[in-house]
């Protein structure tokens, strides 16, 4: 070949190699950008004071007085629509049977949408749900439901070679000639006025219990829930995996049995994640009955053992990288083997040991599968910490951040309503996570520089 | 294992005094006194063997708890094993294995799971179609192109990408990226084919021109570089315009199908290939690379002739590594892969939805459980077996292969 073509081809090479990096990168900042940006959201976002009032109501926060001020105002700017709206029923009754019937069927869905804008209209009794007590909390979430107000989508089916097409039709035109068709101007003009929307702080999100699946309120009992699994999971994994590399690297010799152990270990290591969930479910709970059913217990069980690989491998590596001269210093001054490795060794591997430790507790509090079948619910209150009622935590089942990630963007009964609170989790989850790691990254700077002297 | 006496003087503060060894006749007076002190410094034969047991003893305990990962290891071939038992006793190997029809609650139940097998497969295959290539170029890049600084600044990255929990892929992929792929999947493929097929295009043609520029004599060589250049570039033009043509008009009908999953495993099984085959590429060593460029090689002619070819195996573990995280994962592609258990048709289609493995199990335990010792229970089970058996055959692969490298690299 041509030196030229060669040097192209070299190039591109290098090329390829910096955009793959690239891509890497980019895929990263993708990915995450998005879960930062919404899930940010579910802590600051324009609160309605439909979500004041689901505070006081809820959660009894904020000041009643000026509350019951700022009610009052919206009350007053939303008046005329129910006043249109009873002027229209009047108008109805007089219009004739097929006349009437054909107003009746928007009419209905006019007032339902415009219930889930507002909450209940004055003069109805009160809803029994949580989530019908209130309208739009939030003014993202009341734009959109503002919009359903004014438009209604309808499918196109003309094209018989494709599926329907939707078409936004807006409601105003089923009233066309009543009325009640000057509704929709007035309430696309004086929306802000009905809700207030103001820039609202809610840190609380992620200490309030949730109220009604997630509606309203935040996501303690997950963090609670994750926080107890990854304990009970270290609880159990740390002092098995630091004596297994103990041993491993301080007494076991090359014998075969030893080998058998390293490969064991490694094929722990490769297990699929769902394979552990049907271990737990099988061994803890159908064999062992650590517990009846689905518990804390028997998914840091679960999860020990999917960690209990990471932890060993970490430990062995930083039991490795402390220097023979510490070993040999020790037993020249007499001390056992044992007291050696407990009162020398030990203590200069901790940080390494611990970067193993905190890297394996973000992979603990992030698995999903191993608890599906051996801890995880939809719904349930956990144990408070203030309490201190540890051992009562452990053997009830807990929501836990992953599994509700899962189950709130899937099988929730208002997955589009809700897309806060999930972004919410990911959000707590993904800066759960990624806090542990870089303290893992830091120790290991610092473990590296010290190690250079 | 040399003389063991555990109870020793603290580092900190050394005895004086010599540990004797054993029970001195006419001095014993004097060292009752010092042990009734300081017992540790005495051992008298009992002692010693006390203290050999409880070597002894300890170092087995430490064993027994070592142990511990592999009974656990034991443990779960066995309950995986006990609960798939019965559902080959019940249903047999041939319909699970060769039927497509998984209809698990349906009156007679069909068991057949070959859709969802394949399903695990070509997923897999599609996050390795994607994450070698782009995996072993980047390893290649942080080990042989970029400095120790630019090396340092990418490190976190993998990590990152690494540390990010399944169930937060799943979500990306379920509520970002599915909605994306359903509304412009035809023109994202499109815009793919251009990227990709121009650039390697014109690569394969300069080389296809230089190869058959060589075999004429030199005065007609320009001639016959122009007219392969001409010829190709029109027919490379004209393909990858038909080709993104075609892909343009496509309707993607569901967002949550296999080549949104299979991005999302590529992306989730980079780090492993990055971290696994960079290892293997800087354990090649720098003598074959300086001898390679002595020679007068370019470097991309050095890493693919020279350094690939010497890491090789520990690239190959790197891909046997990605796969096993791709085949195991669970969550991504429970929420994103449309869960239809089905082959695609034709089986290339990677727009269509289906059904792996582990998002069965995830899926179908909930409703299986209480009907516990039927065949819908067991069956999930015959599946985790085969996951296992997959996983446990790879680990020992990979296992093979570095320690073979190891001693053809020592001799």
């Amino acid at each position: 070949m041509e030196l030229g073509t060669r040097k192209l081809l070299d190039r591109s090479f290098t090329g390829f190699g910096f955009l793959s990096i690239f891509l890497m990168a980019a895929s990263l900042l993708v990915i995450l950008t998005p879960i930062f940006v919404r899930g940010f959201g579910a802590f600051v976002f324009q609160g309605t004071v439909e979500f004041r009032r689901m505070q006081h109501v809820l959660f009894e926060r904020g000041d009643p007085d000026e509350l019951a001020a700022e009610v009052a105002a919206a009350a007053e700017a939303r008046a005329p629509v129910y006043r249109m709206l009873a002027e229209f029923d009047a108008e109805l009754a007089e219009m004739g049977f097929l006349e009437r019937r054909e107003y009746e069927g928007p009419l209905q869905e006019l007032r339902a949408a415009l219930h889930e804008l507002f909450g209940p209209a004055p003069g109805v009794p009160e809803p029994v749900m949580p989530r019908d007590k209130f309208g739009q909390t939030r003014w993202d979430r009341a734009q959109v439901k503002l919009h359903e107000v004014l438009y209604r989508v309808e499918y196109d089916y003309s094209d018989p070679t494709r599926m329907g097409v939707p078409v936004e039709v807006p409601r105003a035109d089923d009233f066309a000639g009543t009325s009640l068709a000057q509704l929709f101007p007035y309430l696309q003009a004086h929306a802000e006025e009905m809700l207030h929307p103001r820039l609202t702080v809610y840190l609380q999100f992620l200490t309030d219990e949730s109220q009604d699946a997630h509606f309203f309120g935040g996501i303690w009992p997950e963090v609670l829930g994750t926080f107890y699994l990854t304990l009970g999971a270290m609880l159990f994994a740390l002092p098995m995996g630091v004596i297994s590399a103990i041993y491993l690297v301080e007494y076991a010799g090359q014998g075969r049995m030893i080998s058998f152990l390293r490969t064991c270990i490694s094929t722990l290591a490769g297990v699929p994640s769902i394979v552990f969930a049907l271990f737990g479910l099988a061994f803890f709970i159908n064999t062992l009955r650590v517990t009846e059913s689905k518990s804390v217990l028997a998914g840091s069980l679960t999860l020990a053992v999917l960690v209990l690989p990471t932890v060993i491998r970490a430990s062995e590596e930083a039991l490795r990288s402390v220097p023979g001269t510490y070993k040999e210093a020790a037993l020249s001054l007499g001390a056992g083997k044992w007291r050696a490795i407990v009162s020398v060794i030990l203590p200069a591997s901790l940080p390494g040991i611990l970067t193993g430790v905190v890297i394996s507790m973000g992979r603990a509090a992030g698995e999903t599968a191993p608890i599906i079948f051996t801890a995880a619910v939809s719904v349930g209150k956990a144990v408070d910490v203030l309490q201190l009622k540890f051992w009562e935590a452990f053997q009830q089942p807990t929501p836990a951040l992953p599994w509700n990630i899962y189950n709130l963007a899937t099988e929730h009964e208002a997955v589009d309503e809700i897309r806060h609170v999930q972004f919410g989790m990911v959000f707590t989850l993904v800066v759960l996570v990624l806090v542990l790691n870089a303290t893992a990254i830091a120790m290991r700077a610092r473990i590296s520089k010290k190690l250079k002297g | 294992m040399h003389d063991d006496r555990s109870q020793p003087p603290l580092p900190s503060r050394p005895s004086p005094v010599p540990p004797p060894s054993g029970g001195a006749g006419g001095e014993r007076g004097r060292w009752m006194s010092l042990r009734r002190r300081r017992s540790s410094l005495l051992l008298s034969a009992r002692a010693n063997m006390m203290r050999r047991l409880l070597t002894w003893l300890g170092s087995g305990t430490l064993l027994l708890i070592t142990s511990s990962s592999a009974i656990v290891v034991l443990f779960i071939f066995y309950f995986i094993f006990r609960d798939a038992l019965p559902f080959f006793q019940l249903r047999g190997l041939g319909e699970f294995l060769t039927s497509t029809g998984w209809y698990p609650t349906a009156n007679p139940p069909e068991f057949g799971s070959l859709a969802i097998i394949f399903g695990s497969g070509i997923v897999t295959l599609g996050a390795i179609v994607l994450s070698v290539p782009l995996g072993v170029s980047a390893a290649v890049c942080l080990s042989d192109v970029l400095p120790f600084g630019a090396r340092q600044a990418v490190k976190p990255v993998i990590e990152i990408l690494a540390a990010i929990p399944s169930v937060a892929y799943g979500f990306f992929a379920l509520v970002v990226f599915a909605p994306v792929l359903q509304d412009s999947g035809g023109r994202m493929l499109a815009i793919c084919t251009w990227v990709i097929g121009l650039p390697v295009g014109a690569l394969a043609l300069l080389i296809i021109a230089d190869l058959l520029a060589a075999r004429v004599p030199v005065e007609r060589r320009g001639l016959v570089r122009y007219l392969t250049l001409g010829s190709g570039g029109a027919l490379v033009l004209i393909g990858v315009y038909a080709l993104a043509q075609r892909l343009a008009v496509i309707e993607v009908v569901s967002g949550t199908n296999a080549l949104n999953v299979s991005i999302i495993l590529g992306i989730m099984a980079l780090p492993t290939v990055v971290s696994v085959s960079e290892d293997a590429l800087q354990a090649a060593g720098r003598e074959l690379r300086e001898g390679s460029y002595a020679l007068g090689a370019t470097r991309a002619e050095t890493i693919l002739r020279v350094v690939i070819p010497a890491a090789g195996s520990g690239i190959l573990a790197a891909v046997i590594l990605g796969v096993m995280r791709a085949i195991g994962e669970t969550m991504v592609v429970w929420m994103a892969s449309g869960n239809a258990a089905q082959v695609p048709e034709p089986w290339y289609n990677l727009l269509e939805p289906l059904r792996t493995l582990t998002a069965t199990i995830a899926g179908d335990m909930g409703e299986a459980d209480q009907v516990t010792g039927s065949a819908r229970y067991h069956v999930l089970f015959a599946m985790a077996l085969i996951l296992l058996l997959i996983s446990f055959s790879c680990n020992l692969a990979s296992e093979w292969i570095v320690v073979r490298s190891r001693k053809k690299l020592g001799k």
